[in-house]
């Protein structure tokens, strides 16, 4: 079981102000915030940092965030880390999809505010491991 | 050499004769032409024949001029038989006597000659009516020679334009066996038409899902349409079919079936199919660009929200009651931003036709709990109360859950934001059936409905017609509320038109409104317009 504090999180998002905008939200909270700007770079810092919680953009260049999200799934850890999806996408039968094959936990809603994601995060974090 | 027949004999049979026999004379002029004759001697029967009685030796110009006036040719003959001796026959009508006679004409002597008349009109008579039948038999036989021509040409035709029709097309009998395929079939599943005659549909033109699983018989649009009872268009709309081609490849399909009805049976069908990559390629593309403009236009404004609530939230330093404010107005203006573009996106994939509708077996009360439960928080703050009245039993209904929850969502919405603050909603479901009434509307088939109600600001007479049009928005609305985008009922309509659902409502200004959607216990459905699709 892992505590909020000093958790670290992984905001994979490629827009610059609104990833920063997250990441500071976070931090006020006591977050420890790490960022990558596509899912490439995403993968490869998931892998090397381990972060507690994942926060995934799906439309992002070079690797979208399904795909990340696909094969961070393959690797042993990745199997079990929590992701949380922001989107503004409307394409829930893709993402409905995705829901079902348990790549990912969370959907946020498009029309979301910060404290609500903050609210999220925490709740997914609190969660036992083996809920997965 | 003497005859030993009595004279007797001979005048018996002269007297009785049913011919008319006249010995006559011809009488030459100076020059020796024939000018006249006489009749010398004549039966009975002549006589009667001609009308005259007592002929013995009168002249043909006295006794019988009408008739060498009206059939002059007779004389020359006389005279000609008389002269040459030579025997003569014809068959003529003679006027004056509305008789046809068949005159034979021998010479017994020089300058002598004898006619027998025989009265052949009935003869005649039979013989015209036979010609007359024989010519109609023939018109007969010409108009139906004309007529199989006609219809062999039309056949032809109509086979010539079934084969050349710019689609993919297969007849079959009533047992499902293959009549007919046309060219462009034969092209699309490189089969020819002899080869596949008397075979199987589901083998002529096998199909398979998406996943390559092969569609089961009973799926197949061409069985759906051969067990129909009545005129029905089965259309693969929103399903992503495939059809085999021989060599095993395989090409996105869009088929409608139809059964062909003769009487009350079920002859055969028809499915006229054809091969829709480009569309599905199209379609692809306008859901890809719908997404990504999408998100494109939804992120600035998303941005500045973030920011707004983090100024505001005084994480980034304490603001002044100003600063507040005006960060604040920004907020407000953004949101009506976000509002119009989520509404417009919806707007376009509705008018795209990147609109597909996906359904699945739902339990519809669970569904509308659900969608109350999120909004619960927001009618708390309103202080609003909340009724509902469910139905009681479990109704699964096939729905687009999305599209079912953006409709409730929205008249959800609607009945908060223009509620105010010690109001009612009141959520209510019923199942409805073919024939009965509800909220002034007759029921054309078992639906469930649910009728959401509200004790709010209602819409003005003079305006409910224009309620469901795009960017209306009511001027008491407009008023209490500046920030709706008019998109709201526009769109909950287009879903319902589009889906086989129905909306309507009632409402008082300052009294409240009641809004119904019914959606057949069929399910939602796919509807091209006024024609009906049933989904295969």
């Amino acid at each position: 079981m892992t505590e909020d504090k000093k958790a670290k999180i992984l905001i994979v998002e490629d827009e610059v102000i609104l990833s920063k905008t997250c990441a500071d939200g976070l931090s006020d909270e006591g977050f420890e915030v790490l960022e990558a700007r596509n899912g490439k770079e995403g993968l490869e810092l998931a892998l090397r940092e381990k972060p507690d919680l994942i926060l995934l953009d799906l439309l992002m260049p070079v690797m979208d965030g399904l795909t990340m999200a696909s094969q961070l799934r393959l690797d042993d850890w990745g199997r079990n880390v929590p992701i949380i999806i922001l989107t503004n996408l409307s394409d829930n039968n893709k993402i409905s999809e995705a829901l079902k094959h348990g790549i990912f936990d969370f959907l946020v809603k498009s029309d979301w505010k910060l404290a609500d994601m903050i609210a999220r995060v925490k709740e997914r974090l609190s969660k036992p491991p083996e809920q997965n | 050499m003497k005859l030993k027949v009595p004279e007797t004999f001979y005048k018996l049979l002269f007297d009785n004769m049913i011919d008319g026999l006249a010995c006559c004379q011809m009488i030459l002029d100076k020059q020796g032409q024939p000018v006249d004759f006489i009749y010398v001697k004549t039966n009975k029967s002549f006589e009667k024949m001609i009308g005259l009685k007592g002929a013995a030796g009168k002249k043909a110009t006295e006794l019988t001029p009408k008739i060498t006036e009206s059939n002059s040719e007779l004389f020359e003959i006389f005279s000609q038989v008389s002269l040459t001796g030579e025997s003569k026959r014809i068959e003529t009508y003679i006027k004056p006597l509305l008789s046809w006679f068949s005159i034979s004409a021998f010479s017994p002597k020089k300058g002598f000659f004898v006619i027998i008349l025989e009265d052949i009109t009935s003869r005649k008579k039979t013989e015209k009516n036979l010609e007359n039948e024989k010519a109609a038999a023939r018109n007969v036989l010409e108009d139906l020679s004309t007529e199989k021509t006609k219809v062999e040409i039309a056949k032809a035709k109509e086979e010539a334009i079934l084969l050349s029709i710019g689609n993919g097309l297969i007849a079959t009998n009533e047992t499902g066996k293959v009549i007919l395929i046309n060219k462009i079939a034969e092209k699309l599943l490189d089969k020819k038409s002899r080869e596949v005659v008397g075979e199987n549909f589901s083998e002529v033109a096998p199909m398979e899902d998406e996943k390559g699983v092969p569609i089961r018989t009973e799926e197949h649009p061409i069985n759906k349409a051969l067990s129909a009872d009545k005129i029905i268009t089965v259309a693969t709309i929103s399903h992503d079919y495939y059809c085999v081609r021989k060599n095993k490849t395989r090409f996105p399909v869009a088929i409608i079936a139809t059964p062909v009805i003769l009487g009350r049976k079920v002859i055969g069908a028809i499915g006229v199919f054809q091969d829709v990559t480009k569309e599905r390629e199209v379609d692809r593309l306008k859901s890809e660009f719908i997404s990504l403009a999408s998100h494109q236009l939804k992120t600035p404004p998303t941005i500045i929200k973030l920011l707004a609530e983090r100024l505001l939230g005084n994480k980034i330093g304490e603001l002044t009651k100003g600063q507040r404010e005006y960060i604040g107005d920004i907020s407000l203006a953004n949101q009506r931003m976000i509002d119009l573009v989520n509404a417009l996106l919806d707007m376009s994939r509705i008018e795209l036709g990147a609109f597909e509708l996906r359904t699945t077996k739902k339990d519809v009360c669970e569904v509308i709990r659900s969608i109350i439960d999120e909004s619960r928080s927001i009618i708390d703050q309103k202080h609003l109360r909340l009724r509902i009245a469910p139905l009681g039993k479990k109704v699964e209904l096939m729905l687009d859950e999305t599209l079912f929850r953006t409709i409730i969502n929205s008249l959800i919405t609607n009945a908060i934001t223009y509620t105010p603050a010690g109001g009612e909603i009141e959520v209510t479901c019923r199942m409805v059936d073919k024939g009965q009434k509800i909220g002034g509307n007759d029921i054309v088939e078992t639906s469930f409905v649910v009728i959401i109600s509200d004790t709010g600001y209602g819409i003005p007479q003079s305006q409910q017609d224009k309620v469901f049009n795009r960017f209306f928005r009511a001027d008491n609305a407009r008023e209490k509320n500046a920030n709706g985008t008019g998109l709201g009922l526009y769109i909950v309509k287009s879903i319902l038109d589009r889906s086989n659902g129905l909306i309507w409502f009632s409402s008082r200004e300052n009294k409240g409104s009641m809004f119904y959607v019914a959606i057949p216990l069929t399910g939602m459905r796919a509807k091209a317009g006024s024609q009906e699709f049933v989904d295969g």
